[in-house]
């Protein structure tokens, strides 16, 4: 019954533009601008005062990283940092975004459009009706998440033909458990959440606004890397997939507990 | 009577307001029962509670056999419901919204679902519209869809609210019949909730007015009637009318009140059993010379009463 509400839901949305064009905008940007943008930033390496800035980079770096850098040049160590370690926590953003519009209009979409009375009538299951809403949002934002990593590797490795004296970087260990374990379970902890607070505002907008707020963790891991307080390693990249896949499960636990479609029916737009 | 529905003491608040206050009642299988009551009598709320979409903050009710706070998910597989709303996906086609409201009723099979969903869109004159967006659909044709979604997976119970809105006089006719053959010929227990005492006359069984959330009267219309607005009432229209005449009727035994209607040179006769004693009017008056133009006997319309109910209510 979830892949019924999943098929419906996507019927629907896939024929809204205003949904499916900020989908495919934000992972463009991603996967296509942002290494493009890496390819002419080690060229302007040797700018004033852009060694110090990449040595103080390096520096926070963890010592096996480092020796990964050993007999690079300047540029070279540059492109490898940033395409293979400061980019990876954005790609956790990209479902979350991609998601945040879909999530946001699950439930509170159908009150806005009045036709939540009879889903909400139907003997679809609490669970079947959350976990179709969530599929909704989780499915096509993974889709774009792995087609955004498949684009970005093919950039990075053409890049890296010629920079990197004909070495492939992508796809590597730590980007695979990114990808397909880590991304998954933070988007599902995102679109969880965000499902819950459809469920209980007026309008898409006010669902919408709130769930802005769930980038924050995501944002804070952005800047740990940056900053060096935390490295995207395989071990981090494991915990963080297991920290949120507790999450996940929580999530749901507590989203179902929440459910009460008379709740639901209480705040008609 | 075999219930199809029974509720004990329903009763829904919402903060200080009492939608819905005490109402018990029964409904028969294959009856057609209507509710009948102004905006904001706790109508739509009682029918959601049925529905299973409300929970009762007070007493209880069975549909199909099952509680409705108990068994919800039972009672949502067995009940047809149109909402106030024709809650219809506008962005899908009719079949695509069809489609899924059959899946989501539990019919998986591709075959018995298509013949179903052809079966009901043709009934309703939609087959040929199957694949344009409900967007595009005038109000009727949307009531129409919401109808077919809520009979879709043959429910032995229906939750009708205000099926003829917004409809020409010939599909709301198109939607009685289909009540009448879904009520005689499928068994189907149903509730009609609507302002149209006509339907509600043509249709029901029997009927209930509530008025804040209590039932104010349950009956037959006929019954309505007569505990309502009294006996029916024999107009007798004349050629002319004269004091002979009048005094002639007001000595018949049967006879209660006689009023003279000028304009229509008529007498609207009281009797005790309109039947037996409308020919001994008749003779009674072409004994001293009336000439008898017509003879009706004036039942008061359901109208008639559901006003006066209300107005007493509003009185108290």
């Amino acid at each position: 019954m979830a892949m019924v509400v999943f098929r419906k839901d996507w019927r629907e949305v896939s024929r809204n533009w205003e949904v499916m064009l900020p989908m495919v905008v934000i992972p463009v940007i991603f996967s296509v601008l942002l290494p493009i943008v890496l390819g002419v930033i080690p060229n302007i390496v040797n700018a004033p005062g852009s060694s110090n800035d990449l040595e103080n980079l390096i520096r926070n770096l963890p010592s096996s990283v480092r020796d990964e850098l050993v007999g690079m040049t300047p540029q070279q160590a540059m492109f490898y940092v940033m395409s293979l370690y400061l980019l990876a926590p954005f790609f956790l953003i990209i479902p979350l975004m991609a998601s945040s519009v879909l999530a946001s209009d699950s439930f509170a979409g159908e009150k806005e459009r009045k036709t939540i009375e009879a889903l909400l009538v139907t003997p679809i299951s609490d669970s079947e009706l959350l976990l179709g809403k969530i599929f909704v949002s989780f499915i096509p934002s993974m889709v774009l998440t792995i087609v955004s990593f498949a684009i970005y590797s093919t950039v990075i490795d053409v890049l890296s033909l010629t920079m990197m004296n004909g070495r492939l970087l992508l796809p590597n260990l730590v980007w695979l458990m990114l990808i397909f374990g880590t991304a998954p379970a933070v988007a599902l902890s995102s679109i969880g959440l965000t499902v819950m607070i459809s469920a209980r505002v007026k309008g898409f907008r006010e669902a919408q606004q709130i769930s802005v707020f769930l980038l924050i963790p995501i944002l804070a891991l952005i800047f740990g890397q940056i900053s060096g307080a935390i490295f995207f390693g395989p071990l981090t990249v494991a915990a963080l997939t297991g920290i949120f896949v507790v999450i996940d499960l929580l999530v749901f636990y507590t989203g179902l507990r929440m459910f009460d479609r008379e709740e639901i029916l209480s705040r008609l737009a | 009577m075999v219930s199809a529905i029974e509720t004990e003491r329903l009763t829904k608040r919402f903060g200080s307001l009492t939608a819905v206050d005490h109402l018990s009642f029964e409904v028969g299988e294959a009856e057609v029962f209507g509710l009948l009551g102004p905006n904001g009598a706790g109508k739509t709320t009682t029918i959601r509670m049925l529905a299973c979409l409300l929970s009762p903050s007070e007493g209880s009710a069975r549909v199909g056999g099952y509680d409705i706070v108990k068994d919800s998910l039972r009672v949502r597989e067995i009940v047809g419901i149109l909402t106030e709303n024709p809650s219809l996906y506008e962005r899908l086609s009719a079949l695509e919204n069809m489609d899924f409201f059959a899946e989501a009723y539990g019919i998986s099979n591709t075959q018995e679902k298509m013949n179903r969903i052809r079966e009901l869109l043709e009934f309703f004159e939609l087959w040929e519209r199957r694949n344009d967006k409900v967007a595009t659909f005038s109000k009727g044709m949307k009531q129409k869809l919401a109808i077919t979604r809520a009979l879709v997976h043959r429910p032995p119970i229906l939750f009708l609210d205000e099926p003829t809105s917004g409809l020409d006089p010939e599909s709301a006719k198109g939607i009685r019949d289909l009540i009448e053959r879904l009520s005689h010929q499928e068994k189907c227990t149903v509730i009609l909730c609507t302002h149209r005492l006509e339907d509600a006359e043509k249709l029901c069984s029997r009927l209930m007015i509530i008025r804040r959330g209590r039932s104010v009267i349950v009956g037959t219309p006929d019954e309505l009637r007569d505990r309502i607005a009294g006996q029916p009432v024999l107009e007798v229209v004349l050629k002319e009318v004269n004091r002979s005449i009048i005094d002639a009727v007001k000595k018949l035994e049967q006879v209660g009140a006689v009023r003279f209607d000028e304009a229509k040179s008529s007498l609207m006769i009281t009797l005790n059993d309109a039947e037996s004693a409308t020919p001994e009017v008749v003779k009674g008056i072409v004994g001293v010379d009336g000439k008898v133009l017509s003879v009706n006997v004036v039942r008061p319309s359901l109208e008639d009463v559901y006003l006066k109910l209300m107005k007493e209510g509003e009185e108290n």
